[in-house]
């Protein structure tokens, strides 16, 4: 390696994490910190934002709100997407291969386009402004279908087999034979399934109104809203957001590079 | 494989319930709404033909959202996809420290992009670091920073764009070099070819469907830009985007049909864009 090529690296490095190491250090910041080129090292730190993010404020009840809403979805991204890829994998029935085929097209087509008959939708279920609606529409999803499939098909039909010819139900089977062997990829599916739905903005940005459901990142969004901008506290709330998904991606890199490049490369 | 049909059907009926319901019918219920000028707190509606479709095409504020999003796919897709790939080669070898650098420039990718636009318009605001560091190289900053001026603002999202995402491509460029036989390699250098040859004609030819498929999903994402403008601009100074106009249109003005209308033509263009690509990947292959 030479010292050259270090040297860039370090550089693109600082370029890539300047913006969240500001963000932490403004968050520390006694007030609207002037900034200056040397005000990133100056002494003043305070974790008084932090405190009343805490102590008080609407910013709690997102934190809340997105951490139920994050768990729900991917207890229920787990269950079902397995239940559905493994139907998909091993089963025949009739449509079969269109229902597959409605996985791949959902995949294919983006999702901002039905914002506004999503909306009129929940509206008129009587969902709009309720967890049900951060919930209900999430709770399986192609990508998660598509990889439980794509997965089970590798693995050997010969335990599951085995285990029936023993008697066990078909609901046995699922859980207590296939569930287990298909941890590494419920494990990556969880780990997306989470971060996504964690980061996720426009849905809760349209499906909701009211600030005892709202979400962190909706709530970060319209923070601004007010006169001056409140710096110190909002970017304490930003290191709130970005903090779970920073460690979750350090402890599980592995798996979440694997679900990233598992589409990518067997084109 | 197992018959039981009732079973596998029980089995895939949440995502068929979840494909009908949340997927199928507002993609029906869009193309219908388009036709229609349908509003809120309007109890009656009418079907109006193609007139959303014709209105559209001379609305002055959906031809700039458009304009905006071409100008946005085509200006940042290049360059990212370019990046990344350089930057993919920078930390494809084994050398101490290659994690570090892989997991630093991918954090950009995993962070919220609501958090992202709100640091960069702090960033970009006047006075801020931005400015600080481009007045220090001689430049003049816009006199109110980067976002509030229609010369700089699309080109400030379109930078931090780029910034956010070469990392996310850079991880799929780096999974298409593993897949690189090293025995090419090798014959390369029994060859003699030096190291700029071998990138032109063992890594670039045999990154090509990597490439193609990191440009599709790229193109289809950037059509869809919205948060960005959300956040940092409101739609204003000249950014308004395609996904901006359709929820300002449906979303804050209750225009229903006309934002349907608007919604279709973005999917249609997006599909178009896609087919196409798609179409080139089996060209590639075929190679």
């Amino acid at each position: 390696m030479r010292p050259a090529k270090y040297l860039l690296l370090a550089f693109i490095l600082v370029i890539m994490i300047f913006p969240l190491f500001w963000m932490f250090r403004v968050s520390l910041a006694p007030a609207a910190l002037t900034v200056t080129l040397t005000s990133l090292f100056s002494a003043q730190y305070t974790l008084l934002s932090y405190y009343d993010i805490f102590s008080s404020g609407n910013m709690l009840i997102y934190l809340f709100n997105s951490t139920m809403v994050g768990i729900v979805v991917t207890l229920g991204n787990i269950l079902f997407c397995f239940m559905a890829g493994y139907a998909f994998s091993r089963y025949r029935f009739i449509g079969k291969n269109l229902w597959f085929y409605s996985v791949i097209f959902v995949l294919m087509i983006p999702a901002h386009i039905i914002i506004i008959p999503l909306y009129l939708l929940i509206y008129k279920a009587g969902m709009y402004d309720t967890y049900w609606a951060l919930v209900l529409p999430f709770l399986v999803n192609p990508i998660g279908v598509f990889l439980v499939k794509q997965y089970i098909d590798t693995l050997p039909a010969s335990m599951e087999e085995a285990a029936r010819m023993d008697g066990a139900s078909e609901l046995t089977v699922l859980f207590r034979v296939v569930m287990p062997l298909c941890r590494p990829a419920l494990a990556v599916l969880a780990i997306q399934g989470f971060m996504t739905n964690w980061n996720s903005f426009l849905f809760p940005l349209i499906l909701t109104s009211s600030e005892s459901v709202r979400t962190l990142p909706v709530g970060l969004a319209l923070y601004q809203g007010h006169q001056a901008i409140d710096w110190p506290h909002l970017m304490a709330g930003s290191t709130l957001a970005v903090l779970p998904v920073l460690v979750i991606f350090l402890i599980f890199q592995r798996q979440i590079v694997s679900g990233i490049t598992a589409g990518a490369v067997k084109q | 494989m197992r018959s039981s049909r009732s079973i596998g059907y029980l089995f895939a009926s949440p995502w068929i319930i979840t494909f009908l319901i949340f997927w199928l019918f507002p993609l029906c219920y869009s193309l219908y709404l388009g036709f229609t000028d349908y509003r809120l707190l309007r109890p009656t509606y009418n079907w109006v033909g193609m007139d959303n479709f014709v209105a559209l095409f001379s609305d002055r504020a959906f031809l700039e959202a458009l304009k905006n999003t071409f100008i946005f796919v085509l200006g940042t897709i290049p360059i990212t996809t370019v990046i990344s790939l350089f930057l993919a080669l920078l930390v494809d070898r084994n050398f101490p420290g290659r994690t570090l650098f892989r997991s630093g420039f991918f954090m950009p990718s995993i962070t919220s992009m609501v958090v992202i636009a709100l640091i960069f318009t702090n960033l970009y605001s006047r006075g801020g670091y931005i400015c600080l560091l481009s007045q220090m190289v001689g430049l003049t900053p816009p006199e109110n920073g980067f976002l509030l001026s229609h010369k700089t603002a699309l080109l400030s999202i379109m930078a931090m764009d780029v910034w956010m995402s070469v990392g996310y491509y850079m991880l799929l460029f780096l999974a298409g070099l593993k897949s690189i036989p090293g025995e090419l390699y090798e014959a390369a250098d029994v060859a003699g070819a030096g190291s700029i040859r071998k990138f032109f004609h063992i890594t670039l030819p045999l990154l090509k469907p990597v490439a193609l498929f990191v440009i599709v999903i790229n193109t289809i994402k950037s059509f869809q830009v919205f948060i960005e403008m959300f956040v940092m601009t409101k739609g204003n100074y000249g950014t308004s985007s395609a996904v901006y106009f359709i929820y300002e249109t449906g979303l804050n003005r209750f225009e229903f049909g006309y934002a349907s209308a608007a919604a279709y033509i973005l999917f249609l263009i997006i599909a178009g864009f896609s087919i196409l690509q798609f179409g080139l990947i089996k060209q590639r292959n075929t190679w």
